[in-house]
């Protein structure tokens, strides 16, 4: 039988590397992300499940990870904001979508947003208007009154921007 | 915020899961983590060890029973409940309630045990299992299952009547058979949020219309779902239709305890209360119509 220790060592692929790491028991994903590998792209903004700003993907689905021990990770991919352009690339179109629209202002949501929109378009390449809005419900913005970042969504998606538009007028 | 310091295990077996919180007093299980993991940031609660069951393929998937009903591993989580072709097929009704819960990362984490186990007042699950007739199935180290009804499993708020040492291992819905139907309808603050007042209903029909037996659950302003005898003993013997229906449902409430907050009166959720079970017994006298 396995018994409960408090240090664990920890293999994950983070954005196509692989990791091996021992941590503390209690150590929170995202935590780990940014203090154990130095990755500060992922944020903390609640700290309570609540906001979604540290949302990463964990096998392609977005999880919140502050609301996951870093040991739960163990044999998992993970995939960061900082998977989306590495270091000295062009802007991914996502994160070109989001700044031609201005579908932030602070970014503090931004990484969390990003990684939700990035699951959401693989899943579903031409969501509608009330999926995305749906889909966002895990990750608040409290500057933009979100539809920017719809529309970031939309034009993302590869469709005609619409989003906050009375109906009949083009973007 | 950092957790007190504790250790972890992960179990390859439900048998081995049951050993270890017998041996460790101060063991908890941990599935998704949607709630654990904040009372452990909030240090809200003394917990030395975690046992890690999310990974037990033995406590997922939605299995038929042969009684036309579902057994559900109590660790299959929210996105999964939502999408499994056997739930849509036999208790559709609470699929949609998985695909329903919070927001699409908890759903990606959290599971049907945890919601069952913690037992909020506004945990989506506890007052429809009640409707259903549901049973829980409690794996312990003493070897046997045993199953509790779950009218009987929810205790009060953040309390089941598991014992320490024992773990959900399904959740059992019984069939629903022709002339049978369910309803669940929730007060909230948007699509998927917070919710103020819930009700849910399941009534059985007798082949000339008339209600024979049924289900009326409220929740959110109850300690626990909280079963509305008195709703039920009016409908039977009626076809639900109006204005009876409202007249059976506009009497005192049982075993309910409604707050008040920033969101609403204690009065607007108890008459908020009545609508929703109103609405929920609507959804289940319908869904009867339909199959007959």
């Amino acid at each position: 039988m396995s018994d409960p220790e408090t240090t664990h060592l920890v293999r994950t692929r983070v954005n196509g590397e692989e990791v091996e790491r021992v941590v503390q028991a209690r150590q929170l994903l995202v935590h780990y992300l940014r203090d154990t590998l130095a990755m500060k792209g992922t944020h903390i903004g609640c700290d309570t499940g609540n906001c979604g700003a540290c949302t990463v993907l964990l096998d392609g689905e977005p999880v919140k990870s502050c609301m996951m021990l870093a040991v739960q990770a163990d044999g998992s991919e993970l995939k960061t904001v900082e998977s989306l352009s590495p270091a000295g690339a062009d802007l991914s179109e996502l994160q070109q979508a989001f700044k031609d629209q201005h579908a932030l202002q602070c970014g503090w949501c931004t990484p969390g947003m990003l990684m939700q929109a990035k699951a959401l378009l693989e899943r579903d390449p031409d969501p509608d208007v009330e999926t995305i809005r749906r889909t966002l419900k895990g990750n608040i913005c409290r500057c933009t009154g979100y539809v920017n970042i719809v529309r970031a969504i939309q034009q993302a998606a590869g469709q005609e921007v619409t989003a906050g538009k009375p109906e009949g007028v083009r973007a | 915020m950092l957790a007190r310091s504790l250790r972890y295990a992960r179990p390859t077996s439900v048998a081995e899961a049951v050993g270890l919180l017998a041996e460790h007093p101060g063991a908890r299980p941990l599935a998704g983590g949607q709630s654990i993991v904040n009372v452990l940031k909030l240090r809200a609660a003394e917990v030395d060890a975690l046992i890690d069951i999310s990974r037990l393929q033995e406590l997922r998937g939605v299995r038929a029973t042969p009684d036309g009903g579902v057994e559900i591993g109590a660790g299959t989580r929210y996105v999964d409940l939502a999408r499994d072709p056997l739930l849509l097929e036999r208790n559709p009704l609470a699929a949609e309630v998985a695909g329903g819960l919070v927001d699409v990362q908890v759903r990606n984490r959290g599971t049907i045990g945890g919601n069952v186990c913690l037992n909020d007042p506004t945990s989506n699950f506890p007052p429809l299992l009640v409707a259903l007739g549901g049973r829980i199935r409690v794996a312990s180290a003493g070897g046997g299952d045993r199953e509790v009804p779950a009218e009987q499993f929810f205790v009060g708020p953040y309390r089941c009547a598991l014992a320490q040492g024992e773990l959900v291992r399904a959740i059992v819905l019984p069939p629903l058979h022709d002339g049978e139907g369910a309803g669940y309808a929730t007060l909230q603050l948007a699509r998927d949020s917070w919710a103020l007042a819930r009700g849910a209903a399941w009534v059985r029909r007798g082949a000339d219309g008339t209600v024979e037996a049924a289900r009326v659950v409220v929740a959110c302003i109850a300690p626990r779902p909280a079963r509305q005898h008195a709703i039920e003993a009016a409908l039977i013997g009626t076809r639900g239709e109006e204005p009876g229906l409202l007249a059976a449902t506009a009497g005192a409430l049982e075993g309910v305890d409604a707050i008040a907050d920033s969101h609403a009166s204690a009065e607007y959720r108890m008459e908020m209360a009545r609508e929703y079970a109103r609405r929920a017994i609507r959804q289940a006298l319908g869904q009867t119509e339909a199959a007959a």
